[in-house]
């Protein structure tokens, strides 16, 4: 160990004699690396699995019963009210929840100014199935319409100033409702729940509704959804149960491999019947997709993200050629040094202990600037791609992989240009 | 002690070879002081850095207390150096940025000694040399014939049994090249063995044996009378 501190010190030395090219190579490494940190946190956070141990328990069923006739068409993402009532007629699934999203202005009172607010209209299976945490209050008693929301952490602070609001009352686009529960902090990345919206980096809804509630009180999907017919479904209290307007996106929690198999025959024999009914003119196709395998299956995964991996990726490539070059520089006017140990005794094993001592502290400085970079960049994306707005915290997985990947680009940055200086002439060196 | 057989050394371009040893024999005994001498590019340096294992050769062979260093692998060959050989460079050879202290421990951080027995040797050498008193001192802040000692101390520091020393005195005046040439005797007195390459006939005279190259080639080794019947 004292032998590595004073090969640190030597390295710190040699920082010193030349502080100038040392920086910039440093810059150079911690401008690639930063620059592909930043893509990495929202490729990681896009392919994460936001549910270890349950996304392969949560299903995404999707049927063509609709009143449209194809050949080899892929059933739509969204369901109809009734395709949802003839689901949830099983009790093959642990539990169940049908969604979507929308919006809606929420203020105290109704001489307040309205704040915008996201809404999701769904069931109470929903807060089970995606393990979302309440700091205070409860969910609703059934699925039943009810004058009740539920509030996230932060819009009860920005609607009331404090968390512990249930049984407050608020103003929902003029209608009162009554809060019952407040979620604690949560964000679910990626937000896979969203099947439909596409968007897996967006932040969590703002206010919770029955979806009974949404329906009666004409709340359309702000997102997906899909008709089959010329209905007028604004009126989504009348005309929205019973017709073609596929809006829903349903989620099922089957938890062994005998209920999904249970629930895929259920499903069979559900279109056969609306077959046999003429409600199901298309040929029967039926999915049943788990939620790890839900981004894959609608092949949303951004191009813009996976372009800039590659384009980051080459760039790092590049950055390391010039880090190595201006190290190789370095190296080389440093090599009297390397050749003066070997002269005094030094085997190549102990200068390779040296260049690891050079390698420790390039990887803290670059790993240090890359971190900064790499913040810089995401919210550099964050400006520039509104969409995927949300930078949560880089968790320790991605903090070791970070600090893996610049100990690698340090290793490879210094490895050719020392073994180049410790394999040089001795004397040579050493008479010049 | 070293036994040099038929040993030869070309430095080969794309164009030319240049023989900068021929089949040079030479045997030298524990505790002698050798000077090796000759014209400018006639193989002197060669020879030494040969001796000190710092160049390879081509032909013949190297025996060093008995054994050959032919095929010696590089960690082999650094310990040989480390605990074996101590040198003294022309241009001295220390490290700018590092204090007299820290240069002198060089050697022996690499033979993995405790850093109490480091600072005992360290601060014998310095004593020998006479500048214990400029310990933390940068190279800079020395004269070249201080310079010089130090660099003497860090090769004497690891207690070789050979001293090679390559125009120890080239860049020094009169008085700091007698000052050295003094502490070389001095530790030669002491039982190392000493190969020094020079231009100067006096040091040369001074040291027990003269080795002349010439071209290539050894063409005398010349016995003085030791320095202690002369100076009687």
């Amino acid at each position: 160990m004292e032998q590595f501190i004073y090969y640190l010190k030597v390295s710190l030395l040699s920082i010193k004699r030349a502080p100038l090219p040392y920086a910039l190579t440093v810059f150079i490494l911690s401008v690639g690396l930063g620059v592909f940190f930043a893509n990495a946190t929202f490729y990681y956070q896009l392919n994460s699995d936001p549910l270890p141990g349950k996304s392969d328990k949560l299903f995404f069923p999707m049927t063509l019963i609709a009143p449209y006739q194809c050949n080899d068409c892929r059933p739509p993402r969204a369901l109809s009210y009734s395709n949802v009532q003839k689901l949830a007629a099983s009790d093959i699934p642990s539990a169940q929840a049908a969604m979507y999203s929308s919006a809606g202005y929420a203020r105290l009172t109704i001489d307040q100014p309205p704040t915008p607010a996201r809404v999701r209209v769904t069931q109470r299976d929903f807060f089970q199935m995606f393990e979302v945490p309440l700091l205070h209050g409860s969910v609703w008693a059934d699925d039943n319409a009810h004058n009740q929301v539920i509030l996230s952490r932060s819009m009860a602070l920005k609607l009331f100033g404090r968390t512990g609001v249930v049984g407050e009352s608020l103003v929902l686009d003029d209608r009162n409702f009554s809060v019952i529960g407040v979620l604690d902090e949560w964000q679910m990345l990626p937000r896979l729940y969203d099947a439909n919206g596409r968007n897996h980096l967006s932040p969590t809804e703002d206010i919770f509704l029955p979806l009974e509630t949404g329906y009666d009180l004409n709340y359309l999907s702000n997102s997906y959804s899909q008709t089959y017919d010329d209905t007028d479904y604004r009126q989504l209290a009348t005309e929205g149960r019973s017709g073609a307007l596929h809006q829903l996106q349903y989620w099922v929690q089957l938890d062994t491999a005998a209920q999904q198999h249970d629930y895929q025959q259920y499903m069979q024999s559900l279109a056969e019947d609306e077959k046999a009914a003429g409600r199901h003119p298309a040929p029967i196709n039926n999915q049943l997709v788990p939620m790890n395998e839900i981004v894959d299956y609608f092949g949303d995964d951004p191009g813009d993200i996976k372009a800039f991996a590659l384009v980051t990726l080459l760039f790092l490539v590049v950055c390391l050629f010039n880090a190595s070059h201006l190290a190789l520089n370095r190296y080389l006017s440093n090599q009297y040094e390397f050749s003066l140990r070997r002269a005094l005794g030094a085997n190549r094993s102990q200068l390779q202990l040296q260049m690891l001592a050079d390698v420790l502290l390039m990887t803290v400085f670059s790993l240090l600037g890359a971190l900064l970079i790499g913040y810089a960049g995401v919210s550099l994306m964050n400006a520039l791609l509104p969409q995927n707005s949300l930078f949560s915290t880089w968790d320790l997985t991605l903090i070791t992989a970070l600090i893996l990947a610049a100990l690698v680009c340090s290793y490879l940055v210094t490895l050719y240009p020392s073994l180049r200086a410790s394999f040089g002439s001795l004397n040579q060196q050493l008479k010049e | 002690m070293i036994t040099l057989t038929n040993l030869s050394k070309i430095f080969r371009t794309e164009l030319i070879e240049t023989h900068a040893l021929r089949d040079v024999n030479l045997q030298i005994n524990e505790g002698e002081f050798a000077a090796l001498t000759g014209p400018s590019g006639s193989g002197k340096s060669t020879l030494l850095n040969i001796l000190g294992t710092l160049e390879s050769f081509d032909s013949g062979d190297y025996l060093l207390d008995g054994k050959s260093v032919k095929g010696l692998s590089d960690a082999a060959l650094s310990q040989l150096r480390n605990e074996k050989i101590g040198f003294i460079f022309q241009s001295f050879n220390l490290i700018k940025d590092f204090s007299i202290y820290d240069n002198i421990e060089l050697p022996l951080r690499y033979r993995g000694l405790k850093a109490a027995e480091r600072k005992q040797r360290i601060e014998q050498a310095l004593e020998l040399v006479g500048l214990h008193a400029r310990r933390d001192y940068l190279p800079a802040q020395l004269s070249g014939g201080q310079q010089q000692r130090v660099a003497i101390a860090r090769a004497i520091a690891g207690r070789p049994r050979i001293l090679l020393a390559d125009e120890p005195t080239g860049n020094l005046d009169s008085l700091m090249a007698r000052q050295v040439m003094e502490l070389l005797e001095q530790i030669n007195q002491q039982g190392c063995t000493i190969l020094m390459v020079t231009h100067d006939p006096d040091q040369a005279r001074r040291a027990g044996r003269n080795i002349q190259i010439i071209d290539g080639q050894l063409h005398d080794s010349t016995m003085y009378e030791p320095l202690a019947t002369q100076s009687a």
